[in-house]
């Protein structure tokens, strides 16, 4: 099939790879284009002229503002693409942004499913990511092929908006998981306990996870280099309170952890992995 | 003084009301034709739209609900091409929107000062509110004439944006004390203690405020009419706290009440006054 791809950072690039080498016929655009490397892919000069040559096009980049320019903003893809076409946009977005874009290449025809992925970087090289889908069934069944080759859990959650919401969800969760650890490992810390200990202890019983396991580990051994940038989930949280004030949510934990992500950036450690909270609570 | 003034809801008409019984010549604006009738039967002239009650005037005010509200009567306040004019918005807005405003009126020769007030309807008809005000001494200068027919404390409190931000840190200082005085009140209550004396001992020690006295006694006597709303405190904390987002500040007592408020308005309390979130304390405890 022809397959475009726009956005070829830490995670799109090795989906990119893994749907070229499932024999796919990759077409690229990128701001930067020497973020292209030596992907063997066709190289398109606009994000338009990308959406002509293609019947799925992937997104895989950082906010609804720059999702929402590339898919809809000058030269872009809705000025490209065919009728029956689809966009997979793989971003975590606000939700209210994925239904106002769904909504507007609709117009046009073109079908769209938000399908943000979790796993992180190491996901997307092993193509094990968790897949949430928005959209309809049956354009997410045309394209399961090919999330088949990105991930192994692939859920269809719901209309367009539904996968950005438990992406939401899956962010809330973690990011106060790593909190938790943070003030684990901090509390051991106090009491002149050695964490490494504690933390091996732990991920035999039932505060086990994978957080505890990966973050607690780099928390340990004080490598806070990332993994995945704090700043990406300091952004995401942004989303996830602005979700739940919509509804009328009350998120009293996730409010609180996002004050602590607040305090991570004022330290300038954005573009360190997350389990810098730990450094945050070090700080008082 | 020739002064536009754009939005007349519960606080802009008794606002503008004040200017023309402070004898300025007032031409007065707003989206619904009917909401400017009170004005024009009170002397004000009518205006067919922003740019109109910008037109021959000193000074042009605008008393809307959001951001992008200021920034469209704003548009149209520029395109009037009055060179030298002085626009003032009192509205509530997030710093980083007034500043941005600011220097879009600017580039049209227009002068801007964000000017939020305190004080809600009852200082509105009073002319009793607290301004607080942010742009430049010449600006200001201009429009405190005006400031002194709608207010009595009236602070200059820095460059553009610094109004926005002082209202901000005004909600931020009132929020937590109405949570603060409910929870207070929670507490007595659930440890069998009548809550009307812990108001009247605590008004006498360092724990007094105006929050304390006022808006306690209305708790004591179960009035949560209106007042202050809760959908607005809502709005004004969410301000305060997409500021820290994007200024990397942290702010915990600040979030926990805004996710206090937050539950009240999806929990259909929003129309009620703030200090209906005692009632969500007692809920959430048992206490109904």
């Amino acid at each position: 099939m022809k397959i475009g791809f726009i956005g070829l950072g830490a995670m799109g690039r090795p989906m990119a790879m893994h749907l070229q080498r499932a024999g796919h016929e990759l077409s690229v655009w990128a701001r930067r284009r020497e973020s292209i490397g030596d992907l063997p892919a066709r190289v398109c000069a606009t994000p338009a002229e990308l959406g002509r040559c293609c019947e799925v096009v992937f997104t895989v980049i950082t906010s609804s503002a720059d999702v929402a320019g590339v898919a809809l903003g000058k030269d872009g893809l809705v000025d490209g693409m065919a009728p029956g076409s689809v966009l997979v946009d793989c971003s975590t977005i606000a939700p209210d942004a994925a239904r106002q874009i769904a909504g507007k290449l609709a117009e046009k025809g073109i079908h769209f499913i938000d399908a943000p992925v979790s796993g992180g970087e190491q996901g997307a090289i092993d193509a094990t990511l968790a897949i949430m889908a928005g959209g309809e069934a049956a354009v997410l069944e045309r394209v399961r092929p090919l999330l088949e080759c990105l991930g192994q859990r692939i859920v269809h959650i719901g209309p367009n908006g539904a996968g950005q919401v438990a992406k939401a969800c899956n962010q809330m969760i973690m990011v106060a998981a790593i909190e938790a650890a943070a003030e684990a490992m901090r509390l051991a810390a106090g009491a002149g306990v050695d964490c490494a200990k504690v933390r091996q202890a732990l991920a035999g019983g039932s505060a086990a996870s994978r957080v505890l396991d990966v973050m607690g580990q780099r928390m340990v051994s004080r490598d806070f280099s990332a993994g995945i940038d704090a700043r990406l989930h300091h952004k995401d949280f942004g989303l996830v309170l602005e979700a739940a004030r919509q509804s009328g949510t009350p998120v009293p934990l996730t409010a609180v952890v996002a004050q602590q992500l607040n305090a991570l950036m004022a330290q300038g450690w954005g573009r360190d992995d997350t389990s810098s909270l730990l450094r945050v609570l070090e700080l008082a | 003084m020739k002064i536009g003034f754009i939005g007349l809801g519960i606080m802009g008409r008794p606002m503008a009301l004040n200017l023309i019984k402070g004898g300025h010549d007032v031409t007065v604006w707003a989206r619904r034709a009917e909401s400017m009738q009170p004005l024009l039967a009170a002397g004000a002239k009518g205006a067919a739209s922003p740019a109109d009650a910008a037109r021959g005037n000193e000074l042009v005010i605008s008393m809307v609900a959001a951001a992008p509200d200021v920034a469209e009567v704003m548009r149209g306040v520029a395109s009037a091409g009055q060179r030298g004019l002085v626009a003032v918005d009192m509205s509530t807005i997030a710093p980083a929107a007034a500043r941005t405003i600011g220097e879009e009126l600017a580039a049209a020769g227009v002068d801007f000062v964000d000017a939020p007030v305190s004080g809600g309807e009852v200082g509105a008809i009073a002319g009793s509110l607290s301004i607080m005000a942010g742009g430049s001494e010449v600006g200001f200068a201009r429009a405190k004439p005006a400031f002194e027919c709608m207010g009595k404390n009236i602070v200059h409190v820095g460059a553009s944006g610094a109004g926005q931000v002082t209202k901000a840190a005004n909600q931020i200082v009132t929020g937590m004390g109405v949570l603060a005085v409910a929870e207070a009140f929670a507490f007595a209550a659930k440890n069998g203690v009548d809550r009307s004396k812990v108001r009247e001992a605590l008004l006498g020690g360092f724990a007094y405020s105006k929050i304390l006295e006022n808006h306690g006694q209305r708790m004591l006597d179960r009035n949560f009419k209106p007042g202050f709303k809760s959908w607005m405190h809502e709005k004004d904390l969410n301000i305060v706290m997409q500021t820290a987002h994007e200024l990397g500040l942290c702010l915990p007592g600040s979030a926990a009440t805004a996710q206090m408020f937050n539950a009240m308005v999806g929990s259909g309390m929003g129309e009620e006054d703030s200090i209906a979130v005692l009632k969500l304390l007692e809920r959430l405890s048992g206490q109904e």
